[in-house]
This record gives structure tokens, sequence and C-alpha cells, in this order.
């Protein structure tokens, strides 16, 4: 690891502590049963919290968290923080698959916590644009039309609250050049762990009606969409004539042409401070 | 006369005599004669999940509906392939619990729950189990934590507990044991934690040890020894996770054996590795080796050859033969002579880039190492590290012939890391499987229930749904096949043709193998999605 990503990640684990302080999520997990406080982050607990997720986290989540049988977790440390993905651990979500870990002592939880906190964040890189400059294009690119950064803005593409600490510098500008190439991978359900929700899809209907939509959730038999209006539509398969899904296609234009290299770095360099502070 | 019934029944009632013992091993060696029950984990001693019940047919299958539920007390997935025995049914729920249910009603009668330490992390596995076996009186159940316990089915009671393995060494188990004449098979799990594989045969009666075969050479002079560069079989493997079939006229038990150790970094352990990723064909009085045949030498991929043996008759080559055919994880649908384990046929069932096929013998002719073996920075590989099969069990119907498998089509990024592998490694401290995977492109992994001609793998039909489906299949006499797609739906084909002819979403993944009974002429399918069992039947 360079001393860069060390910085920065020593940044985030100062950030994830801060974020401890806050009120509680009302979406986060259950309380946590009574446990040590969580020590402080250093690389060798992240070291050590990489083995053991190597033994007993990546048969499922693969060796990089992103996911095997169990789903895809990098970028879970952002939003839950470490209390959450301790609780986690700990429980084991219901209905889910995982079991909880309740055998596991408090010290190598702590060290599996840290080691979570990192994925998603190891290969962040460096921006060099100015956030400053990027959050003003931000707002006249009018991006919260579709994206929200905490209470603000839209729903029809993913939330950008914590997107600094989940995407890395480079994923970040290939999808403001090409979002079709670049799809966020859904972090949600367990038979999910390479779905994402945001593939365009186009249904063309028997009695001849055709649209388009982003996958909500598809089974063998439905598929439901959401259209670039944010309308739901719930179609049976067998009442579809044709329903494909349309790689490389997203909803989200592409900034390749409507800004400069320069206007993308400041972007970019906005959107990876999201969530850090 | 009427005092020798009177005696009769007092026997019974008192269960003095062993003749009057509720499942004798008669029953189980007819189990297909009594399609009312589902006396053992696979349906049949040839675990073919055949169901002669034929009150649902693909013309009222429509008319399904959900006649009771039961939801399991804890959390997690309920993986059990449940017993239904004269209108009882016995379940498992994670851990290693059992929980007797009337099947007509779904009530629950008793629950065990056994003393599980809680210090105790398997590696590499899910704290699950997958169903019990019974014989006589008792029911047959391995516990997570390494014990075979013996459970009075009336009520739950210990009859008997042995430890099968030391949990320090890695071991853990989550199969339905196998029960013979007198006697009780099981594997043990464990390969990432470098358990040294081996399977079982204890006495029903009292537990006692009647034999044991090590899957892997424990010493250099043990047959197969020279497959293992430099003494690497001291790292173990070749764990026995899933439950076999047995044939009776042969008297031979049928195991898959796991993955070599370490899994993704065959540096150091040069050579076949024998007898890993294997079908071994041991003497079940004995526990001696009658033959083995090994589908994936030098395994690197994690693809165990655990998969439910299936056992049949068909005629090949004109000639009538005793079959053995098994849908491996490798993504090769394999037909072995079960007298000798001569290899007859080898197919792809699922999407497979790492084999150009399969010599005259079986053996897999590789691809270059460099576009399969696992690297720094990933090489990908299909089928996923999970496999085109996993645990879920195929079935075979001797009305149609064919051999119905959920396939599943997918790849992986197969990483090799450092081969940290540590002995006793039982808290999950280390991983011993040096490496992993990464998921490969996205939304491409699914899965498909084909249908293939059992003794030539050839398709006949696939029925093709969306997701990673992880449920296996049921056929019925009635027609049907049964299984689940990824969300949760479950589902029932046409056996002859794939058709689907109905489906009902359970809220969650379906995560077991579908069965079949039937309580006052009233034909039942059951499988478990999530934490709940559902049951179903005609109005």
């Amino acid at each position: 690891m360079t001393a860069n990503r060390w910085l920065r990640t020593a940044a985030f684990m100062l950030a994830i502590s801060a974020l401890t302080a806050m009120p509680a999520n009302p979406q986060a997990n259950p309380a946590a049963p009574p446990h040590s406080p969580h020590p402080k982050a250093t690389p060798e607990s992240v070291a050590a919290g990489k083995e053991v997720f190597a033994g007993t986290c990546a048969g499922c989540h693969g060796v990089d968290g992103s996911g095997s049988n169990g789903p895809n977790i990098r970028g879970v440390g952002a939003q839950m923080g470490p209390e959450g993905v301790y609780t986690r651990i700990r429980g084991g979500p219901i209905g889910s698959g995982m079991p909880a870990f309740t055998a596991l002592d408090d010290a190598t939880v702590w060290k599996i916590v840290d080691y979570v906190m990192t994925l998603g964040h190891e290969d962040a890189g460096v921006a060099t644009g100015d956030p400053q400059k990027g959050k003003a294009i931000y707002e006249s690119s009018k991006c919260a039309a579709c994206h929200a950064i905490g209470a603000e803005g839209g729903d029809l593409g993913p939330d950008l609250t914590h997107i600094g600490v989940e995407r890395s510098i480079v994923s970040l500008a290939d999808t403001l050049n090409d979002p079709g190439h670049n799809l966020p991978l859904d972090t949600g359900l367990q038979e999910r762990s390479a779905y994402t929700g945001y593939v365009v899809y186009r249904v063309v209907m028997k009695n001849g009606k055709a649209f388009e939509g982003m996958r909500v959730n598809e089974d063998s038999f439905t598929i439901q969409l959401r259209d670039a209006e944010g309308r739901l539509h719930s179609v049976q398969k067998f009442d579809v004539e044709k329903v494909e899904p349309e790689p490389g296609k997203s909803f989200m234009p592409s900034y390749k042409d409507k800004l400069t290299p320069a206007q993308i770095n400041d972007l970019v360099a906005y959107l990876s401070s999201l969530g850090e502070a | 006369m009427r005092a020798a019934k009177y005696v009769v029944m007092v026997l019974a009632l008192c269960g003095a005599l062993p003749s009057f013992a509720q499942v004798p091993y008669e029953r189980l060696l007819k189990s297909d004669s009594e399609p009312q029950n589902w006396l053992m984990y696979g349906g049949n001693y040839g675990s073919q999940r055949f169901s002669g019940l034929k009150e649902i047919t693909p013309q009222n299958a429509k008319d399904l509906r959900v006649a009771w539920a039961y939801q399991m007390r804890g959390g997690g997935v309920m993986e059990s392939s449940p017993l239904i025995v004269d209108g009882i049914m016995y379940v498992t729920e994670p851990p290693s619990n059992v929980t007797a249910i009337d099947a007509r009603t779904g009530k629950p009668l008793w629950h065990y729950v056994p003393q599980i330490p809680r210090d105790f992390v398997p590696v590499g596995l899910f704290p699950t189990n997958r169903g019990v076996a019974i014989l006589g009186d008792n029911l047959y159940l391995a516990t997570i934590d390494d014990h075979l316990i013996a459970l009075d089915a009336k009520n739950g009671l210990v009859r008997w507990n042995t430890q099968i393995a030391d949990k320090a060494d890695g071991y853990a188990i989550t199969q339905a044991p196998l029960a013979l004449n007198g006697k009780i098979v099981v594997g043990v799990g464990g390969g990432e934690a470098g358990a040294h594989g081996f399977l079982s045969c204890y006495d029903a009666n009292d537990g006692k040890l009647l034999w044991r075969y090590y899957t892997v050479p424990r010493s250099a002079s043990d047959p197969g020894a020279d497959t293992w560069a430099d003494g690497s079989w001291s790292n173990g493997g070749g764990t026995t996770w899933n439950t076999g079939s047995y044939d009776p006229e042969l008297n031979l038990v049928y195991w898959g054996t796991g993955n070599p150790v370490p899994d993704w970094n065959g540096e150091g352990r040069m050579g076949d590795n024998l007898f890993t990723c294997s079908m071994i064909a041991l003497d079940a009085d004995t526990g001696k080796l009658k033959w083995y045949f090994q589908f994936s030498p030098h395994e690197t991929h994690d693809w165990d050859s655990s998969e439910p043996p299936i056992l049949f008759h068909a005629t090949v080559n004109g000639k009538a033969r005793k079959l053995l055919a098994l849908a491996n994880r490798n993504a090769f649908y394999y037909v072995l002579d079960r007298e000798t384990g001569e290899f007859l046929t080898g197919v792809p069932f699922a999407k497979q880039t790492w084999a150009k096929g399969l010599d005259a013998k079986g053996r897999p002719i590789k691809m270059p190492a460099e576009q399969i073996e696992p690297s720094a920075e990933g090489t990908l590989v299909y089928p996923t590290l999970t496999g085109a099969i996993n645990w879920t069990s195929p079935c075979y119907s001797p009305i149609t012939g064919l051999f119905y498998v959920n396939a599943r089509d997918g790849g992986a990024y197969y990483v090799k890391g450092e081969r940290k592998f540590e002995k006793n490694n039982s808290n999950g401290v280390v991983g011993g499987g040096g490496g992993g995977m990464r998921p490969g492109p996205a939304d491409e992994t699914t899965t498909s229930i084909r249908a293939l001609e059992a003794t030539t793998g050839e398709k006949k039909w696939e029925y093709k749904m969306v997701g990673d489906s992880w449920t296996g299949t049921l056929v019925t006499a009635g027609g049907l096949v049964f299984s689940a797609d990824a969300a949760g739906n479950f589902l029932a084909l046409n056996a002859e043709t794939g058709e689907p002819l109905w489906h009902l979403l359970l809220g969650s993944a379906v995560r077991s193998n579908p069965v079949s009974y039937a309580v006052d002429g009233k034909q039942y399918v059951v499988d478990s999605a999530g934490n709940t069992l559902f049951v179903f039947s005609l109005p």
C-alpha cells in the first residue's frame, strides 16, 4: 500500500470515528449486544482483520469483499459505520444466509471491522481537481435532479451521500464519462451478489406498447422497472413480447462532451470528498 | 389368539423387541414401496429424490396452495431436507437442532437443541444442518461440532452421543448421516480449515466406531501418498461433507470427496492429490476401498466432488448395467459403472472454460495453465467458485429416464493468495485456502433446471431462471419437477417438457431440497424459504 493510500485510510478512520458520535441512523441495525469499545484502527489491526476475513468471510463475500454467493460489501463500512459492521457480524441479518458470529472474541471482530472499513477504499486514487469548483459544477449541471446528498436531491440515481468512500476516483471519472459501462453494483440482497439495479431494459408488450426502464427487481416471472421519469412499472413476462437488457446504456447522460476534462476532475474531487467529513 | 395379539401389542408399545422397531432396515431397503414416506436424505439408497406419489399432476398443479408453514425458532436459513415417517416430519434447524412436526397440521411435537460450544466458528461453511437419518426407533443427527447423536424418535431424548472428530482440527458437519443395516455412515466437512477427510461407520445401537476410511494419505506409505509432492498430504483435505449413496446388492457405499488443501494455491502440493475430488466406493462392512474415480486431479478452484451420486439401472451399449451418475461442481456430468468404477460418459452440463474435454478414461484435458490457474490479479474461469452445482441435490426419474439438475452458468475471477495455512485452525483466525475469488461479470450468473438423458448426459430440455438459485430438485411419478428460482419462486415444471405450470413467491431465498409425502392419502410437497418451512398441497 502506498503512503498516500495509508494517509487516505487513516483520514477515513478518523472520519468514521466522527460518524459514530452522530445520532443513531434510524435505518441502522438493532443495538449490538454489550461489547468492548472499538480500539483505534491501525495498519496492524487492518492486516490482522484481513487474515480473519480470508478464513471466515471471503467464502461468501469474495477475497476483496466484492461478493461471491454473499453480497458485495465494498463500501458498506461507509454506510454502516464500525458499530454497524460490528453488529452485522455479531447478529447475522435476519432472513439472509449470514450466520451470527457469536463465537469470535471482541478483539477479533473489531479487527474484521477495521478491514471491512477499508474495503472499496484501497484503490481510491488521489483527486487532483478543486472540490469547491466541483460543487458548483454539481449544482449547475443539476445532478441533484437525480441524485441525493443527505436529504437533498432526487432518487432516480444512486445516493451520493457516501460516494467518496464507496467509489474510487477512477471509477467516478469513468461513470461521468461513460455511465453505461460503469453501472454500480447492488449491495442489497444476498441473491444479487453481482446484480445491478441500474441496468436499462427495453420492454415490448404483446399489445405493441414499448418502454424503457431501469430494473428495480426481477425474477423468472416478473420484472419491475423504473422509467426515466421515475415511474414504476411491474410486468409479467408472459404479457411481453420482448424484455431485453440494453448493455452499455444508462439513464444518466455522459458528461464527456458537456464538461471539460478539468471540470470533470473538479466534479470528481467534490464527489470524492463526500462521506468523509 | 386374543392373548397373543395382546402380548404383541404390549411388546410393540414397549419397543422391547428390535423386530418391532418403527423403521427396521427392511423398510429403508424397500423405501420406494412406501412413497407416502420420505425415509432418508436422498429419498432412497440411490439418492434419486424420486417420489412415487401421483396425486399432483401437470393438469392440477395450477391449484397448489400452502397447506401449512412452520417458522423456525432461531435465525439463519433452513437448508434441511426433512424426513417424513408415518405422519411425523423430522426437520433440522441451524446450527444442529431437530424438530418433530405433525406432518398433517404443521404442529411442532418436540425440539432437540444440542449444546454447541459458543467459541466454535467453522471455517468455510455455514453452521447449518441438512437433515437426520432414521433407523429402528432412533433418529441420527450429526452436529456442527462433530458429534453423532442418536435420539429417540418419539420424544427427542438422547440415546447416545459419540464424538466423531475434534473441532480443533477444523472438522465441522452439516450433512445428514446415512443409515444402513445396523450401521450409521457419516462424513466430515472442514476442507478450508485443513481437516483431514474421512468417512466413518458407527454401530447404530451404541455409537461404537466400526470402521473409518481416510480419503487422503496419513503417511508416506499410504496409497496415493506419491500423488502429493513433498509430503503435502499432511495438509489434509478430501472431506466427505455431503451425504452419499448405497447399493445394498453390492454392499458398497458411494461418497464424493472435497478439495485438496490449500484450495486455490496448488504449488506446494503438485501431483493428482488422491483421493480428493473423487468418488470412492467402500465396502459397507469393512470400509475398505473397492474402487475410486478422480474427477478433478490436482484441483485448484475449490470444485469439490461432494455432489450426491445418483444410482440407477440402464442398458448401455446393449448391456444392462448398474450405473452411478454425478453432476459435478466442475460442470461435467459423469456416468460410471458402479460395480467397477469404469468411466462411461462425461459431458458438460453447464458453461465451463477449464477443460477441452475428458479423455477416454474420464480424465480432464485441461486448458493451458495460464488460462485457468488462479493468479494474483485474478483469472476468469467458468464455472464460479460455488460451481455448476454445489450441495443441492439433482434427481432422477425411473419413469422418464431423465436426470434433473439445477445448473449454474457463470464465471469468477480466481485469485491465488499466500499459502498461509495453519493446523488447529478452528477459530477461523486464518483461512487455509490460499486465495479465493472475485465475482465474474455482473448479472451474468444464472441457473437453469436442465433435464439430461441419464445415460448420455444429452440435454432434453431446460428451463432458464433469473439469478443464482440454490435449490435442489424433486421429481414425482405424477410427472412434475419441483425447484425454485433465486428470488424464492417455488415452481412446478412438467417433467417431460420443462413447461412451467405453477409458481409461488415465498418471500426469501429457497436453499434446500424439496421432498414429497402423503398423509391420509393426500400428497404434500415441502420446501423451505429463509427461516420458514412451507408445505403445499391441492385444496
